[in-house]
């Protein structure tokens, strides 16, 4: 499997102003089986690549292939299959159980008329185990605290696709026991599962603890890639925020840890 | 000695209580919105915002003495040049006090401008809806307040004997249980409304020698349902096409079909009668009066 | 890639033994609101004010237009019925629909201004009179016809740029603008009215559902099943969109294409149903929350059930509208607002 991005670039267009270059000439490659962590700073581009990504928007220029196709060419239905995606929050309108929100994973595989069968219940059930929230399967999910409701809906992409995971952000709102939670399940399902996951992210240690291969963007433009412990230096983490950081091994943790100090004297913030 | 000053203080605290009782109760009585004292000349300059009253005005011989009407007077044809003043829910008070008119005739729940206009020190005349009788009344009461007593009085029996003419007419002959109609949704039998046992188009139905089908509503108008309508089963549906100058039941036959075990509907009474005076209570009751008889004793006529 | 550790599967199973497919909840709440609904409009038209004899009422040998009973039951209460039940199905189906699309609980079929249009259409050929007929449509519903269709076509053209999704604030805000927009016409309109014109006007807007016949439905009819086959296709997109846009993108959902279903398909059935019966209100707010109590959020479920029980809770109210204080009439958007207002209260106080 082959997963992209060629040449891409992405504008959000504005009324009586010029439009925001997102992305400019991005050309990215994710290791099959990789957990590709995509970082930078606010506004470099992340979430839209990730969205790119995950065919919720179309690039205006370039191409994202999936196995050498271009997304466009894949049915919406046959592309959900093969990638989900986990948002940073998720706020349904009504009170759906935990068991309906896991089960809603199992549109791509329905016929439009077509109600859940057995095997989509099996599915479902294997996916809430894989993410510990069993247990909940009867409740409402809007009752459920940050870090079970992130579980849940880990649970529901992984009974929508196994193959690409993309989570935007997956931690952001949760509080720092629920961040450890998510963390490891989401390490161990790696481990277990050998998908190809990608996480836009800002924080530099989730990225450092859960990522093989990192990819920097800053400001629309690919400043690096590579596997963690070549592209997370001091250096980077200065060229990408204009900080300096001690970056060095934990040796509890057993990753990179990030510790900013302080702003780089020299550089002063683009924007 | 002591006794004495203090039945002198009792007595002068008395007075000042009762001259200051004196004095508020003057004051709340000026506060009441009720016309000025009876002026003692007949007013002059009158406007009209009550079409009705505009009609009887022109009858009684004060017409001359109307300066202005309101938005939706039409007859007689001497107001169309008049200036207009509003009406119910736009009386232009602005207007009314510029043209500087010595009486003003208003509706009866329009209390504000009641109030303005008595503040300018204009009298008003406040109108209400009553049934044929009260339309005489008024149409009396409006003599001595505009130095028409005599055309009041020659105009109100002008209408009681055309109203008595008709009620002979009709005497001794049966009563058809009848419908009056005065509102219907075109080509379809719904939001109809129509005339209840209160007010002038019942008492002029029960002068053309009718029963009103809805007699026991005690109300002006009625909406009755379908289902009502089936169950009251009325002899005669009468149209009253107020905004038209003539009258065409072909639109009330057509729907009126539908309710085929309706008495009218079978015996082919479903019928329309047309002109704004069977709509406005005023001095033309009687030709209205005569209309509805003709429409339900034709033979009488 | 499939999943390697498998969890046991017993676990799985029990919990499975406790979670009911959702086709078996399809099939048991359409057809219990089926019955239910069944139920109410065949027993609806027996009961009333008036007593009538069935037996007479169904006897052919009596010439129809001597029949009083046959023609109280056909003419006056049955098609009252009917447009009862088919409108109290549009506005609950077209609640649902719209509650889904802006998702927000507190939408109605009535927020995007639809109702409005109609309702100003209405108005115009009320006061300032017209007698334009087209075929078996009477004036006062062409012309609300026409006012919805003018209004929803504002809303879809300020809310929609072509082939991307709609955003739901734009369309809320479009929406709740033109509808205050066009209640000032409206309020206009009623102010340059004589007076009885305006009573007129005002005793529409309160709803009324006795039609005297079957053409206003027939009427209507093409409408309503143009509504109903475009629902048929949005249940389970709903679902997905009332999470977020893009969870539905990314599930496979066309977005734009179900918003604009969605948009359509309700603003149809709620142009239709006001053109039958006026704006008649609460239907649509309070008959998707009291099914949803019911039979949970699932939009696959939730649809068909909510069209059902509309049908049977607005005949249900027409006839409390019609017998309780008779022989006047209650208009019956006044009894379901009596209704409605007391249960909104109540579901704000259960919310908190």
């Amino acid at each position: 499997m082959s997963f992209t991005a060629e040449h891409v670039s992405y504008a959000y267009r504005r009324r009586r102003a010029a439009p925001i270059q997102a992305l400019d000439d991005v050309n990215i490659s994710i290791p099959t089986g990789s957990f590709t962590g995509l970082i930078g700073p606010n506004g470099c581009g992340k979430s839209t690549l990730l969205r790119l990504l995950a065919g919720i928007d179309r690039p205006a220029g370039g191409h994202v292939r999936l196995d050498g196709r271009d997304v466009a060419s894949y049915t919406r239905r046959e592309y959900a299959r093969r990638v989900a995606v986990v948002p940073q929050e998720t706020h349904p309108a009504f009170d759906y159980s935990v068991m309906d929100m896991v089960l809603m994973g199992r549109h791509p595989h329905l016929g439009p008329f077509q109600l859940e069968g057995p095997a989509d219940h099996v599915e479902a059930a294997r996916a809430l185990d894989a993410t510990h929230v069993g247990h909940l399967a009867d409740r409402a999910f809007t009752a459920l605290s940050g870090g079970e409701k992130q579980r849940v809906v880990i649970a529901s992409a992984l009974a929508q696709a196994g193959e690409v995971l993309l989570l935007d952000e997956p931690t952001a709102s949760l509080d720092l026991g629920s961040q450890l939670d998510v963390t490891a399940l989401l390490g161990r399902l790696h481990r277990e599962r050998g998908a190809t996951m990608v996480m836009a992210t800002h924080d530099l240690n989730l990225a450092a603890s859960l990522c093989d291969t990192l990819i920097l963007l800053r400001a629309g433009r690919v400043l690096g890639h590579g596997p963690t412990p070549d592209v997370l230096t001091s250096s980077s983490v200065s060229a990408l925020y204009g900080v300096e950081a001690d970056v060095r091994m934990h040796e509890h943790a057993g990753h990179l840890t990030v510790v900013p100090l302080r702003r780089t004297p020299a550089e002063r913030h683009p924007e | 000695m002591k006794g004495l000053q203090a039945q002198c203080l009792t007595g002068s605290v008395l007075r000042t209580l009762a001259v200051v009782a004196l004095v508020i109760g003057a004051l709340c009585s000026g506060v009441k919105t009720q016309s000025p004292a009876p002026a003692p000349r007949a007013a002059t300059r009158i406007v009209s915002l009550v079409p009705s009253v505009t009609e009887m005005l022109f009858a009684i011989g004060a017409g001359s003495r109307v300066i202005a009407v309101s938005s939706f007077d039409h007859f007689p044809a001497e107001v169309e040049t008049l200036p207009r003043v509003g009406a119910l829910l736009d009386p232009d008070t602005e207007r009314i006090l510029s043209l500087k008119p010595d009486l003003v005739v208003t509706y009866g729940s329009q209390t504000e401008l009641d109030v303005a206009l008595h503040r300018a020190g204009i009298r008003t005349y406040s109108y209400r809806h009553g049934g044929v009788d009260g339309t005489l009344k008024t149409m009396r009461e409006l003599g001595p307040l505009t130095g028409s007593e005599a055309g009041a009085n020659a105009a109100a029996a002008t209408v009681q004997a055309r109203l008595d003419a008709v009620r002979r007419r009709v005497a001794g002959r049966d009563r058809p249980r009848t419908l009056l109609v005065f509102g219907r949704e075109h080509g379809t039998l719904r939001s109809i409304y129509v005339a209840g046992g209160v007010g002038f188009m019942h008492d002029l139905l029960t002068i053309a020698g009718a029963t009103n089908v809805f007699a026991d509503f005690k109300r002006e108008s009625a909406q009755p349902s379908k289902e009502l309508l089936l169950v009251r089963k009325p002899d005669v549906v009468l149209e009253v096409q107020g905004t038209q100058a003539t009258a065409d039941a072909s639109d009330a036959i057509k729907s009126w079909a539908a309710l085929g075990s309706v008495p009218a509907v079978r015996n082919r009474r479903v019928q329309a009668i047309a002109g704004a005076f069977l709509v406005v209570p005023g001095p033309r009751l009687g030709e209205a009066a005569e209309t509805i008889a003709r429409a339900i004793h034709p033979d009488a006529f | 890639m499939t999943a390697h550790a498998a969890p046991s599967a017993a676990p799985a199973s029990v919990r499975l033994e406790t979670y009911r497919p959702v086709r078996t909840r399809l099939v048991w709440s359409t057809v219990g609101f089926g019955l239910f609904a069944v139920l109410v409009c065949a027993l609806a038209p027996l009961v009333g004010t008036t007593h009538i004899d069935l037996a007479r009422a169904l006897d052919r040998s009596i010439p129809f237009a001597d029949n009083a009973d046959a023609q109280i039951l056909l003419v006056a209460r049955l098609p009252r019925v009917l447009a009862g039940a088919l409108v109290g199905a549009a506005l609950a189906a077209a609640g649902v629909v719209f509650q889904a699309l802006l998702r927000n609980p507190l939408a109605t079929p009535f927020t995007l201004g639809v109702s409005a249009g109609a309702s100003l259409g209405a108005m115009v050929v009320i006061i300032f009179g017209g007698a334009v007929s087209v075929g078996i449509l009477s004036p006062v519903p062409l012309a609300s016809l026409a006012g919805a269709f003018a209004a929803s076509a504002v809303v879809y053209l300020l809310a929609t740029s072509p082939g991307r999704a709609i955003s739901t604030t734009v369309l809320l805000l479009a929406g709740v603008t033109l509808n205050a927009f066009i209640s000032a016409l409206i309020l206009f309109v009623q102010y340059l009215a004589d007076f009885a014109d305006v009573y007129r006007a005002a005793r529409w807007l309160m709803g009324d559902l006795d039609v005297g016949g079957f053409d206003p439905i027939v009427a209507a009819l093409p409408l309503l099943v143009a509504a109903a086959v475009g629902m048929v296709f949005l249940p389970s997109s709903l679902n997905l969109l009332s999470i977020s846009a893009d969870t539905a993108s990314a599930r496979g959902v066309d977005v734009a294409r179900v918003q604009r279903g969605a948009f359509i398909t309700g603003s149809l059935a709620t142009s239709a149903a006001v053109a039958v019966g006026g704006p008649i209100g609460f239907i649509g707010i309070i008959v998707p929350h009291l099914v949803r109590l019911m039979v949970g959020s699932d939009h696959r479920v939730l649809l068909p059930a909510s069209a059902l029980f509309g049908a049977a809770f607005l005949v249900g109210c027409d006839l409390l509208a019609r017998t309780v204080i008779a022989p006047v009439e209650i208009p019956v958007g006044v009894v379901t607002a009596l209704l409605g207002g007391p249960f909104f209260l109540w579901l704000l106080v259960r919310k908190s």
